[in-house]
Parts: structure tokens; C-alpha cells; sequence
């Protein structure tokens, strides 16, 4: 047993740049020196709190928790919570600075509490005087040492202030410990030794002095004294700070009394989910059931007899875990949008509930689809639920969550925060940058470390600084990679989730200190979404989907255009044209089908029902890739293989699937009915395979469910099988609510854009970026499928795209004409374009003078690009040069005497663009080609060349060599694909796909990535009606053509 | 009449090909020289026959191109290859077919003029004039001229850049210090009276004397302020000689004084007077001979935790007031070894008890410490030291320190 000791002092990697452990290190090596507890003072904040608290805890030790707290005297005032009153102090002291301070504030203008607030906020707290930068040392440094006591003994109490001593074997402390402990006696305070610690062990000080360069923005070199004097800050055990400390033994024996006063722990935050305010006379319970049982009737109509068990035992379970009022808030948010016409779906594993669904909150039948319900709430496992909120993205997401934080009051509500790590790349640039390397040496090494999906085995950081031009044998580059290694996944900077809030009842400034987020009118909590779920603070995600709001602006453009009052939850379910579409998998724009892998596979799996819409949207994920389920379903689907269901009893389970397990929901099945486990125990065991499977517990519960299993009379080898199943699926398993609910977006969209092409196609372009491809291709297919697109016009264009009635009434089904919106000239401003429409509404222009008279706001480049991009043809321009001659003339300002001047010669002197020029000028001006594609003009070049059109490769039997050419429109090597490049090469036909195999790839690699007109040779490959070129030789075209740009490796 | 050579890679050639033809040369690129070729008709003949002659001349392959307008010569020039003669009047149409980009216009412009498809000097000569000037304003209005072959602009003669240098080929080797100081003061005389006549000074003294049967003796002086004194950069050549002589005797001297514009400066009424630059810089030589030119200068404490880190700097004369520099109330002044001494250190219990070092040695009475300083670890010399305070027996306070790289010890100092 080593000698007792507290370590009262750390600091973490959660200061950001100013620790270089993380919170479950400390833990780990708090265990090894068997120290009893410890306290982390994260600076100006609770950042590594929880994880801190939660690895403590786990290691049977205690953590408390502080702060160090900026004072505006630039002093750190080192502060522990001693009670639950002190912790909510601290984060309301901190929420008060941190909200007067901007997001990034400059040097010297941090956030920081005055201290008159430190006294308001003094109670329960435990001060100690702090280190070389506390409010002690710094008083001694200007002779007023002891008032500096008297003021803290005033704002603390007798009992709460202890007098600090740290020994780091430096000659100014020691100095400075002497005058502390000659104050300290002299006022009758205690002493206690704390070790300042800010990393577990001596070699960490390396990692702690980059993190200081980085802070100051300095090279190592240059750092000086702002570096650490030495290695003395890490954590120590209680011999070794006896032993520095034998001369004042009760300084070591005061941590020891410092902790036993310390009784908070972060698990008792106070925290309570707002209560929802229901009528009087009735509970929340109450209320929710006679919602949940009226809204059912109405949902499931003549089936609510049938779901009226289910949806009594879910109750059942809300009302024993006393959720309700969380089911009532969700309800309340999804009321909101209804009312205000946002449309919005529950996603996640809320799908399996029939009360979510009953309440509107997701939109798939669980019972219907036979979902299980222990997958989003049982009552073994005693979590919150998750449920999340797809909304259209942008502006309408933004109302909700501003609904939210009215609703809830601006210390009420706050969205979860998002840790920043450093990573492979940033750690590399970073660290390089500190040790004085050169910017293009870290360039070329940045260039080899991986972004994108699939990352080569061998491709490890020695072997990319080695590629850099970085020997390894030099000491200092084997240090550098060392720096590397050693700062990899440790906290950067604070972030903002994409949507999840957590919500208070009362102040959720009282349960953990809020700061402000980048976005104006937002608060961000300081801990990311796993710490509020550790914590049980309850979150909603209310997430964006760019499918949201193309889908909604679609209804408003139907509504509009077509005089059709669509509802997505009313849409036909088998319609077939919808299901022939996606077996043709001609599905560029749809929701989760139209990726290139998708409509791989779209013709081997041949939808014909909205289940298998489901699998579809779950089978291409890494998960039934790699876990080779994808291939055994096609199979099977495909009839060349039996369905085989491991074992009879697992028929009902694994049935509609074939008997491949596809989803996390079949996982649990497959336990409950082959093990007898109980829903909560199932979902356990998945939790246990999940990504942070621990040997132990999985062990413990392989164990269990052989027991189970052998009870039920599955033994021998299909015991076995089942087990590897399990274990090789649990990994990647998605849940089939969740894909349930993406099925139904994915349907919603390729209805619509069977059905309504032309609102489809302008709310796809309208909420760009999104999906798979970019608005050049999403127009050219639709082109293809008929849509006429008109284009930008300064005279009709509205900055959205629109629609325009049919010009020819001799076509049929979409009978809209799409014209392209505003937004689409490169460099036009949304505040100009505001202004032109207004003035456009007043008077129309009468040429191009008139325009840029009437519209000051226009800048000279924005006129030019409008002219370059053909918007301002209809303004007297005979053509876009034309237009460009005047454009730059009326740009010109003149002064009022000769504003009205005309021009001498109004004869157009410019010849016209050439088509060529005009394609150049589509591009570059607007992203976007709605004439001919440019292989058109080409195609008698390439017909002297051989090159077979994409449209005709469907043709072509397997194995015949043949030559394509076109604009890659897509890059793409997936990390399931092992090295493999698939491209997407478009030309006036469609598209064709191609194949490369990583050796060839590596040889071609510039060619490839540098050119985006391509002709490319190699054998048809054609599987099932899926095509494919499979590549042997790449050509660039060489055509000096701006293109749309392509989508890069995913 | 112009002519404009251009060619890639070999100014100097140019301008010594130009040279041959006209007093009056420009040099209006690196890779362009134009000059005036008025009156050479008498001489050489026929324009042709002028370019020709040019041609002949250059010896390599380049583009020569006359004109009566100074730019149509140079676009012509650079646009075409070998050798175009442009009659008057006929700038235009010769100039029509050349590529925009032989014009340097300003980025904004040429985007514009891309965008309107102009691609040929013709397309912008075409294009109406007052339209032009409307759109590109000036710029665009001396473009269009240039493309017209029209601009008529005067050209920029070369002028011959100030060198302040002497050579002396001596009739006997030369090999003591007075003889040659004699000839060195007569060198700077003149060099220094062409400075005074230009009103310049010089910042750098380069000497070169070649040797008999050796290789080169070259030095080079930088001045802390721009002079002219022959007596003071005498002084100075004699003190770099006397340091480091020259290994045999001379055969030529070669002096080069860098000339910049002198420095002046007015000094405050109520200031103490800086020593004079000239006596001052003579007087750090003198030091820098005798105690090495590491050891000269002012120490300047540098920012790291390593101990006794300081470097030399270059003296200055400063006004500042060094006593309320120095810091207020220092218990104890350490007195440093340099370098510091080793020293055989008795340890019991991880503590000094026992010290020798040459002439020190004794029972170690009192200590403090260990103070452990380390750094520069990123570096390939990174220091870890344990530094101890201890008292002996002789009534002293010393500093010792142990090297953790190496376990040596040293005495580092004594406290006053």
C-alpha cells in the first residue's frame, strides 16, 4: 500500500493545449499508484468531467470535481466542488463569463469572473491558493500576499481555503513555498500539497510543450520559457510526494481531509427533464396515454384492435420508467413543426415504437412491420431513450431549435457539443509545423495520409513519412512521428453536434456550464453527447437532411404547379413505375439509392415492395459488406442459392431476410428466441459486440447465450454458427428502424421523381449541396428523362429555381418547364439578387443600363458574370457577348451628368461564343450545362475513334473489349472495396461505369485524378444487367473544357 | 527606326550585341532589348539589311524585329520569330495575328478581354476606340494603341551603374604591412574622393589581393555606419591584415567599396554623445584582435529555462540606463565558472556530502536541491541537469551540477 495521498491538482487534455493526458489515463494510472481519489481542474471548465468521473469509477476510485477558474486579475483560481451547491456555483459562475465572452475571443480577453462574482458564487466550494499562476502567488509577487488570504478567507469561509504547495525541484518555487507557508501559519491556515499534474507520466511533458506551442502559436525553437522547466508535472504516488514533502507532513496528510470534505459526485447533477404542462387533474402519464390512444385509432384505423397490446405494453414501460413527460416534449416539438408546415420524420431506434409512431413522432408501422420495441426502450437496460428529428435542413431546422430554446428559456436548452481531436492529418501538420518542418514537406505528407474511405494495410505513418521524403533514421523525424502517435484522438477544440439538444427543467446552466456556439442565437453545453447519455441528461437530435427539404419543397411545388395536394404518408405504396425505376436503378437523386454501389446493385436485388426497399437502403453499408452478408442475400435473392435460417426455430426471425441476419433488430431476435434472453438482455449483448466490445463481457455473455441455447436444444455445430454469427454481425448490424425510416424517404423520392420530375429536379437543385451528384449531372439525367430546362434569365429567373408552364403541350407527364434560378450564377451575391427582383417587380428593365442603373447593389463582376452566363440575353443582348460589351459598359459609373448618355455605336462589336465557348462559359459561370453535353459536339470525333456511347455498353456482351470516353463525374474507393476505384464516366448517352484495380490505379494515378475528360479502354463486364468497364488503359482527351466538378472518393 | 532582339536566356548578350549599334539601348526584359537604329541607314543600308546585320552579329538564334514605333518592335519581336522589318504605316496589320497575351495588361483586364473572345492584337485594335476607353478606361485605351502599333512612346536608355573599384598591379611583390598600407591609402584616397563626388559612403570594404604563388587573400569589412574616412577604413584594412596576414607576398591589391547613401543623424541637445562610429568600430577591432570576436560585443540573456545561455551581440552604443535594468533585489549574486568545472562528487542517499574540484575540495555542510532543469529535447543536443546549492566548510556557497545524460559532475559557481 503505498503512502495515502490525493492528488487535488490536474489538470487534463480537456484544457485544451494545456494537458496532455486524457481523463481515463488519469484513472488508469491514479489505479497503478493507488491513489484513493483525485481532482480534475480542467481550466474554465467540466470538459473531461464526466469521462473522468465515469473511468474513475470505474477503477473503484473516487474523482472529484473542479476547476481551475480564470479570474480578470489573470490569476487561476483552483476550485473544488464540496457539494452539489458548489458544483452548480461553478457552472453558473462559468456560463456567466463564458456567455459575456465571444466564441473566439482574442489573448488577454478570455472569459473570466470578477471577484465580487467569485464571492457570490463561493458557496460549497474548496479554494485552493494555487500554483505559480494563482491568486496567492501572484499577490506574494506584489507584496500583498496576505490580504490576498484575507480575501479569500472572507469569500471561502475558515475550513475551505487551503494554503497550496507545489515541488517541482525549482529554485523560485521553493522561494515562493516558503512565503506560503510563513502567510499560511501566520493566519492559521492549512497547508496541502497538490503536484499541479498536467499529464500521467514524466514522457507526456514532450507532448505538453507542442500543446503549448500550438497554444501560442510558436515553433518549438522559439518557445523559450514559455516550455516546461521540466518533467516533474506528472501524476505521482503517494511515496514519492511523502517524500518531497517529508519536511511538511501535513500537507500530504491534508489531502486526505481536503477529500473526505468533498462529497459531490457527478452523477448527482440534479438533473430533470422538463415536466410537460397537461391539464389539470391528470399526470403526465395520464395525458400521454389519452394522446397516445386517440392518435392511434386514427393512425392504425381498422388495425388499432390488433396494435392496441402493443401500444398498452410500451405505455406500460413509459409509464414505469416515468418517461412520459420525454414522449410529450418529443410530441410537443413534432407539433410545432406540423403546425408550422416543416415537415419532419423520427428516425433511429424510435422507429420501433408504436407509441412514437401513433404520435406522429416517425412514420413506419413498427407493428406493421413486426419492428421490435426492446431495441429503443426495455426496461433492464434503465437508459433514456433515443429519439431523433430528421428536418429539411437550414432554415426550417433552425426555427425548430429556436422553438426549442423559447420554449425551454436560453439557459433551459443548448446543444450538445462536438469534441475535436487531432487526427492522422492534423496532427502530422501541426506537429510538423512546431517542430519547424517545411510547409511543403508537411504538404506532400498530408497528401499521403488518407481523407477518404479505403486505406491500405500496409499505408501505416511510417510508411507515409517515409513516401514525405522524411528519413526515419534522422532522430529528429522519429521524434516528429512520435509526436504524431502521441497526440492522435486528444482533444482540440470544442465543436457544436449537428443537432443534438439537451433540454432542462429549470437551468440547465445549473447542471453544466453552457458557452456560446459559433452560430449566432445558439448555446452549446460543454459536454459532446455520449457524456449527456453517461450523465442522463436527455437529449433530442434534431438532425438536417437535405432529403427533408427537397421532399417538402417538392409538395409546395406540386401544390403550386400541379393543383395535386400530395401527403407523403398517403403516397401509393406498390406503385409500379416508381418500383421500375429503381430496378433500373436509374435512381440519380433519390434518397439513399443513387449511389454508385446502389444502383450496382439495384438490378441483382429488383425491388418490387417496400421491404425490400428497406433491405436495399441496410445491405450497402460496410457492415453486411464486410461482413459478407451481401453477397449471400443477392444469391438467395436471386434464387441461385436456398434460403437457409440456421435452425428452425429462427425461421420467423430471419425468414424475410432469407436467412441472412441483415439488421440489429434480427441480432436481438435471434438470442430471445434461440437463448430465451429477455429483450433488455439482447440488446446488452448487442451493446457487448458493439464497437467497444470488451473480451470480458463479450465472454461472459458468449457464455450465457451457449447456456441458453443448449437449454433450448441448439447445440453442436449450428450452436456455433449461430454464435458466429452473432459475433461477426454484431459489429456492423443496422437497425431495420431505422432503415425503415430511410426506405420511406427513399420511396418518397423515387415517387416523386417518377411522378413529378420537374418539382423534383428544382427542389433537388434548389438544396444543393446534397447527395451523391453534382446539379450538372442531377440536370443532364434529367434532361434525359425528358424535363426541358430553361435558362437563367434576369428577366424570369427568381434566385430559386422555378417552374414554368409547359412551352409544349405535346409532352406528357411532367408538363413543367424548369428554369434555372439565380443562385446559380457563380458569384452573384443573395442580397444583389434580392435587389434586382425587387426592382423587377416594380418596373421590368428595360436593358442592361437600366439594370445596372436601378440596381446599385449589383457589383461590376456580378453583371459580368450574369452576362457571361446568358442571364442577360432578354436585355437587348443578341447574344452573352453582346451582352458582356454592355455589361461592362454600364458597370462603368459614369456620374450623373452622363448616366443617361447612350452609347455612339450600339452595334454589337464581339463575334458570338462558339459553342465550345459557350459550354466553357456554362461551367465556369454557373456549375452547370443544360444544351447539348459537350461528348455531343465530339461524337463524330469519337465514332473515328471507336468509342462506343454509354447508353449502348447494355448492349455489348461480357468480355468485349471496348473504348468509352466522357467527363468523370464520379471518384470513388470505398474502404469495403479493398483499393478498388470505381469512376463514373458521363457523356450525352448516360453514364458508364468503370472498374479499376488498385495496380492499375497506382500506375494511372495521375492520369486519373488529373484530367477530367478521359477515354478509357478494357472488356465489358456485364453481371445481371449491371455494367461495367472493366479498365486496362486510361487516355487523357485532353480537352481544355471546364467541367462540372466531380465527386471525390467517398 | 527601332530594333528589338529578344531571346531567351542571355540578357548580357543582348545588350553587348545592342551595344554594337546604338548608344541608345533599352533593357525592357531580361529577355528584351530594344534600341535605336536612326541614322544606321547610311552605314548599313536597308532596314533589312540592318536586321540582318544584328542577326549576324548576335551569333545565336533570335527574334529581331524593327519598327518606327519602339513597342510595335518589341510585340513584333516577341511574337514573331527571326526578323521582321515593319514598314510605317503597316505596325497594324503586322501586329493583328499576334496572340493578347503579348501585351501586359493588368489580370482584371485580360479576364475581360477573354471573356469578350478577344484573342488577337487585331480583335483589340478592331474594336471601337471610345467603346474602349469607356470600358477599360486608360489601360484599355493604351492597349488598343499598343495593338494598334501606335502608342509612340519614348524609350528608356540604359546608364552605366556606379562601381567603386580600383586595381593596382604592383611591379614588385609586396610582402610587409607599412609598404602596403602606402598603397592602400593611395586606393581609398581615390576611391573615397569618388564617394565624396557622388555624395555617397560606403557600408562594405571587399579587398582581394592576389599572391605570388598562392591562392587569393580575400576580406571583406561590413561598416556599422556608411563612411568615407580613408584614414578610418585604412585603419581597419590594417587591423583585419595585422590579424590575419596574407600567407605570401602581394601582387595585386583589388579594392570594392559597396556605396549607400550616408546616414545622417541628429543627436539630442541634452544626450550623452556616443563615441564617434569611426573610433568606435576602430577600437572593437582592436578588442575583437586581442580577445577573439566571440568574446567582444554586448551578452544578451536568451529565453530558455537552459542555464547560463547567453549570446554576443554585436556592440552598440545605447543611451539606455543599465543600473535600473538590472533586477531590484537579488538575495544572492552567483559568480559562474566559465566553463564550468568538473568536479568528483560523494553522494549518500542521492545527496552531495563530499566535493573536489583542482583547488576546491571539502565536506559539503549544507545543501538545497536538487533544481532539475531539462529541454530542447526535440533537438539532438537536449540538456537534463540536477542542480544543488551547497556550503562548505570554507564559509562559501557553491553551485554544483550533475549532467543526468552523463552522471558528470561540475562546479558551476560561487554565490557572492
Amino acid at each position: 500500500m503505498s503512502a495515502p495521498y490525493i492528488e487535488l491538482h490536474a489538470r487534463s487534455a480537456f484544457s485544451f493545449l494545456q494537458g496532455a493526458s486524457l481523463p481515463e489515463e488519469y484513472a488508469d494510472v491514479a489505479a497503478k499508484l493507488e491513489l484513493p481519489a483525485m481532482a480534475l481542474l480542467d481550466r474554465d471548465g467540466f470538459y473531461g468531467s464526466p469521462r473522468f468521473f465515469s473511468s474513475m469509477k470505474k477503477q473503484g476510485l473516487r474523482g472529484h470535481t473542479g476547476t481551475e477558474l480564470l479570474c480578470t486579475d489573470g490569476s487561476r483560481y483552483p476550485l473544488i466542488a464540496k457539494n452539489r451547491k458548489g458544483y452548480q456555483n461553478l457552472c453558473r459562475l462559468l456560463t456567466r463569463t463564458k456567455l459575456r465572452t465571444e466564441k473566439h475571443p482574442k489573448p488577454g480577453r478570455e472569459a473570466a469572473a470578477r471577484p465580487e462574482e467569485i464571492a457570490e458564487f463561493a458557496d460549497g466550494l474548496v479554494c485552493l491558493t494555487g500554483d505559480g499562476d494563482g491568486p496567492l502567488a501572484r499577490a506574494i509577487r506584489r507584496g500583498k500576499g496576505r490580504e490576498c488570504l484575507d480575501f479569500l478567507l472572507r469569500t471561502f469561509g475558515r475550513g475551505n481555503v487551503y494554503a497550496e504547495l507545489q515541488r517541482h525541484h525549482d529554485r523560485d518555487e521553493e522561494a515562493r513555498n516558503q512565503a506560503v507557508i510563513s502567510l499560511a501559519r501566520s493566519l492559521r491556515i492549512p497547508l496541502v500539497a497538490t503536484n499541479g499534474v498536467c499529464h500521467t507520466q514524466p514522457a507526456r511533458r514532450q507532448v505538453l510543450d507542442v500543446f503549448t506551442c500550438l497554444h501560442h502559436k510558436v515553433k518549438l525553437a522559439e518557445a523559450g520559457r514559455l516550455l516546461t522547466k521540466n518533467a516533474e508535472r506528472h501524476l505521482k504516488s503517494g511515496a514519492e510526494m511523502s517524500r518531497l514533502f517529508a519536511d511538511y507532513p501535513e500537507a500530504i496528510a491534508n489531502t486526505l481531509e481536503v477529500s473526505a470534505q468533498l462529497g459531490f459526485e457527478l452523477s448527482d447533477l440534479g438533473y430533470e427533464f422538463p415536466h410537460y404542462p397537461v391539464p389539470y387533474g391528470q399526470t403526465e402519464m395520464e395525458y400521454l396515454r389519452d394522446r397516445t390512444r386517440e392518435s392511434a385509432r386514427m393512425r392504425y384505423q381498422s388495425g388499432y384492435k390488433r396494435a392496441r397490446p402493443q401500444i398498452e405494453r410500451e405505455l406500460d414501460i413509459i409509464d414505469k420508467l416515468n418517461l412520459a413527460g420525454y414522449f410529450l416534449i418529443v410530441w410537443d416539438i413534432v407539433n410545432f413543426c406540423r403546425d408550422e408546415g416543416i415537415l419532419v420524420q423520427g428516425r433511429g431506434s424510435a422507429a420501433n415504437s408504436a407509441v412514437c409512431y401513433s404520435l406522429g413522432i416517425t412514420a413506419v408501422d413498427p407493428i406493421g412491420m413486426e419492428l421490435l420495441f426492446e431495441r429503443f426502450l426495455s426496461e433492464e437496460r434503465g437508459e433514456w431513450p433515443d429519439i431523433d428529428l430528421d428536418l429539411p435542413s437550414g432554415e426550417k431546422r433552425e426555427r425548430v431549435i429556436q422553438y426549442v430554446y423559447k420554449r425551454y428559456g436560453k439557459l433551459g436548452a443548448a446543444m450538445t457539443a462536438n469534441v475535436i481531436t487531432y487526427r492522422g492529418r492534423s496532427a502530422a501538420r501541426e506537429v510538423g509545423k512546431v517542430m519547424g518542418f517545411e510547409t511543403e514537406t508537411l504538404d506532400r505528407l498530408s497528401g499521403l495520409i488518407p481523407m477518404w474511405g479505403w486505406q491500405d494495410p500496409d499505408d501505416t505513418a511510417k510508411k507515409q513519412f517515409a513516401e514525405a521524403g522524411l528519413d526515419l533514421n534522422h532522430p529528429r523525424v522519429r521524434k516528429f512521428l512520435e509526436l504524431v502517435e502521441g497526440i492522435q484522438d486528444m482533444p482540440r477544440h470544442l465543436g457544436q453536434h449537428s443537432g443534438g439538444m439537451v433540454i432542462c427543467q429549470g437551468q440547465l446552466d445549473s447542471v453544466v456550464p453552457l458557452e456560446p456556439a459559433s452560430m449566432p442565437d445558439r448555446v452549446v453545453v460543454q459536454w459532446d453527447k455520449e457524456d449527456c447519455a453517461d450523465l442522463g441528461l436527455i437529449k433530442v437530435d434534431l438532425l438536417g437532411l437535405g432529403m427533408m427539404a427537397v421532399l417538402e419543397e417538392s409538395l409546395v411545388l406540386i401544390r403550386q404547379h400541379y393543383k395535386r395536394e400530395l401527403d407523403l404518408g398517403q403516397l401509393p405504396p406498390d406503385d409500379p413505375e416508381t418500383y421500375k425505376a429503381l430496378r433500373n436503378a436509374d435512381t440519380i437523386g433519390m434518397f439513399q439509392v443513387e449511389s454508385r454501389a446502389q444502383q450496382a446493385t439495384l438490378p441483382r436485388m429488383k425491388p418490387t415492395t417496400f421491404y425490400d426497399l428497406v433491405v436495399q437502403v441496410a445491405i450497402i453499408r460496410p457492415g453486411p459488406i464486410v461482413g459478407k452478408m451481401m453477397h449471400p442475400y443477392l444469391a438467395r435473392r436471386q434464387g441461385k442459392e436456398a434460403p437457409d435460417c440456421l435452425h428452425p426455430c429462427l425461421e420467423p426471425v430471419l425468414r424475410r431476410t432469407l436467412g441472412v441476419p441483415l439488421f440489429q433488430e434480427q441480432l436481438l431476435r435471434i438470442a430471445m428466441v434461440a437463448a430465451s434472453f429477455t429483450g433488455g438482455e439482447a440488446e446488452e449483448l448487442r451493446r457487448a459486440m458493439g464497437f467497444k466490445r470488451s473480451q470480458e463481457r463479450m465472454k461472459t455473455i458468449e457464455v450465457r447465450l451457449r447456456e441458453g441455447m443448449t437449454r433450448n436444444g441448439i447445440t453442436g455445430a449450428t450452436q456455433d454458427t449461430i454464435v458466429q454469427s452473432i459475433t461477426a454481425f454484431a459489429l456492423y448490424g443496422f437497425p431495420e428502424s431505422h432503415a425503415a425510416s430511410f426506405a420511406l424517404l427513399a420511396y418518397a423520392s423515387a415517387f416523386l421523381k417518377v411522378h413529378f420530375l420537374a418539382a423534383f429536379t428544382c427542389a433537388l437543385l434548389n438544396n444543393q449541396p446534397m447527395g451523391f451528384y453534382h446539379p450538372a449531372v442531377l440536370i443532364k439525367d434529367a434532361q434525359h428523362h425528358g424535363l426541358r430546362v430553361l435558362p437563367i434569365d434576369v428577366t424570369k429567373s427568381e434566385w430559386d429555381c422555378t417552374l414554368e408552364n409547359l412551352s409544349d403541350a405535346s409532352r406528357h407527364d411532367t408538363s413543367k418547364d424548369l428554369r434555372l434560378g439565380l443562385r446559380y450564377v457563380k458569384g452573384l451575391r443573395a442580397e444583389s439578387a434580392e435587389a434586382l427582383l425587387a426592382q423587377r417587380e416594380i418596373a421590368p428593365f428595360a436593358d442592361i443600363d437600366d439594370l445596372a442603373r436601378r440596381v446599385p447593389e449589383l457589383h461590376k463582376d456580378e453583371i459580368s458574370r450574369m452576362a457571361a452566363a446568358g442571364a442577360l440575353n432578354p436585355l437587348n443582348a443578341e447574344h452573352r457577348r453582346d451582352a458582356l460589351w454592355k455589361a461592362s459598359r454600364a458597370a462603368q459609373y459614369s456620374g450623373p451628368l452622363l448616366v443617361e448618355v447612350p452609347e455612339n455605336d450600339p452595334a454589337a462589336p464581339l463575334r458570338p461564343m462558339t459553342v465550345e465557348e459557350r459550354l466553357d462559359a456554362d461551367y465556369r459561370g454557373t456549375g452547370v450545362n443544360i444544351g447539348l453535353h459537350p461528348m455531343a459536339h465530339r461524337r463524330a470525333e469519337m465514332d473515328a475513334l471507336g468509342v462506343t456511347p454509354a447508353a449502348a455498353l447494355a448492349g455489348i456482351p461480357s468480355g468485349k473489349p471496348v473504348r468509352i470516353a466522357g467527363c468523370v463525374i464520379v471518384r470513388q474507393r470505398p474502404g469495403t472495396a479493398k483499393g478498388i476505384v470505381f469512376l463514373s464516366v458521363e457523356d450525352e448517352t448516360g453514364i458508364a461505369n468503370v472498374v479499376v484495380m488498385p495496380d492499375l490505379f497506382d500506375e494511372n494515378r495521375l492520369t486519373i485524378i488529373g484530367n477530367r475528360w478521359l477515354l478509357i479502354e478494357g472488356p465489358i463486364q456485364n453481371v445481371d444487367n449491371v455494367v461495367h468497364v472493366r479498365a486496362m488503359r486510361f487516355e487523357p482527351l485532353g480537352y481544355a473544357l471546364a467541367a462540372a466538378a466531380s465527386h471525390d472518393f467517398h | 527606326m527601332y530594333a528589338c532582339i529578344h531571346a531567351e536566356g542571355n540578357p548580357l548578350l543582348l545588350v553587348e550585341c545592342a551595344r554594337h549599334f546604338s548608344p541608345r539601348i533599352e533593357e525592357t526584359s531580361p529577355d528584351t532589348v530594344l534600341f535605336d537604329v536612326r541614322g544606321l541607314g547610311s552605314l548599313i543600308g536597308e532596314p533589312q539589311a540592318i536586321a540582318q546585320a544584328i542577326a549576324n552579329r548576335a551569333g545565336i538564334p533570335v527574334s529581331i524585329a524593327l519598327s518606327i514605333d519602339p513597342d510595335a518592335a518589341v510585340i513584333a519581336a516577341r511574337g514573331i520569330r527571326g526578323i521582321t522589318v515593319i514598314p510605317p504605316g503597316g505596325e497594324a496589320a503586322v501586329l493583328a495575328p499576334l496572340p493578347l497575351n503579348l501585351l501586359s495588361g493588368s489580370p482584371e483586364t485580360a479576364e475581360l478581354l477573354d471573356a469578350w473572345g478577344i484573342r488577337t492584337l487585331g480583335e483589340l485594335a478592331a474594336l471601337p476606340p471610345l467603346g474602349v476607353a469607356a470600358r477599360l478606361g486608360n489601360e484599355g485605351a493604351h492597349l488598343q494603341q499598343l495593338a494598334q502599333g501606335n502608342a509612340g512612346r519614348q524609350i528608356r536608355p540604359l546608364e552605366d551603374a556606379l562601381r567603386f573599384e580600383e586595381e593596382m598591379e604592383l611591379e614588385h611583390p609586396v610582402d610587409l604591412l607599412e609598404p602596403l598600407s602606402f598603397l592602400l591609402s593611395r586606393i581609398l584616397g581615390d576611391l573615397c574622393a569618388r564617394l565624396a563626388f557622388h555624395a555617397l559612403s560606403a557600408d562594405e570594404i571587399r579587398l582581394t589581393l592576389i599572391l605570388e604563388n598562392a591562392a587569393p587573400h580575400r576580406c571583406a569589412l561590413r561598416l556599422p555606419v556608411p563612411m568615407r574616412d580613408v584614414k578610418t577604413l585604412l585603419k581597419l584594412l590594417q587591423l583585419e591584415l595585422s590579424a590575419r596576414p596574407p600567407g605570401a607576398p602581394i601582387l595585386k591589391i583589388r579594392i570594392e567599396l559597396n556605396p549607400v547613401k550616408p546616414r545622417t543623424q541628429q543627436h539630442g541637445l541634452f544626450l550623452a554623445l556616443a563615441p564617434e562610429p569611426a573610433k568606435l568600430e576602430v577600437t572593437l577591432s582592436r578588442l575583437s584582435n586581442l580577445l577573439g570576436r566571440e568574446n567582444v560585443g554586448t551578452p544578451e540573456l536568451l529565453d530558455t529555462h537552459r542555464p547560463d545561455s547567453f549570446r554576443m551581440n554585436r556592440f552598440a552604443a545605447t543611451n539606455a540606463r543599465h543600473a535600473e535594468d538590472a533586477p531590484a533585489n537579488e538575495a544572492l549574486v552567483l559568480r559562474r565558472y566559465r566553463p564550468p568545472r568538473h568536479a568528483q562528487v560523494r553522494l549518500q542517499n542521492e545527496i552531495p556530502v563530499h566535493i573536489a574540484t583542482g583547488s576546491l575540495q571539502g565536506k559539503v555542510l549544507a545543501h538545497a536541491g536538487p533544481w532539475r532543469s531539462s529541454g530542447d529535447w526535440w533537438q539532438t543536443e537536449p540538456w537534463d541537469h540536477a542542480e544543488w546549492d551547497i556550503a562548505l566548510a570554507d564559509g562559501a556557497l557553491y553551485r554544483i551540477h550533475e549532467d543526468l545524460r552523463t552522471g558528470r559532475w561540475f562546479l558551476e559557481g560561487s554565490y557572492d
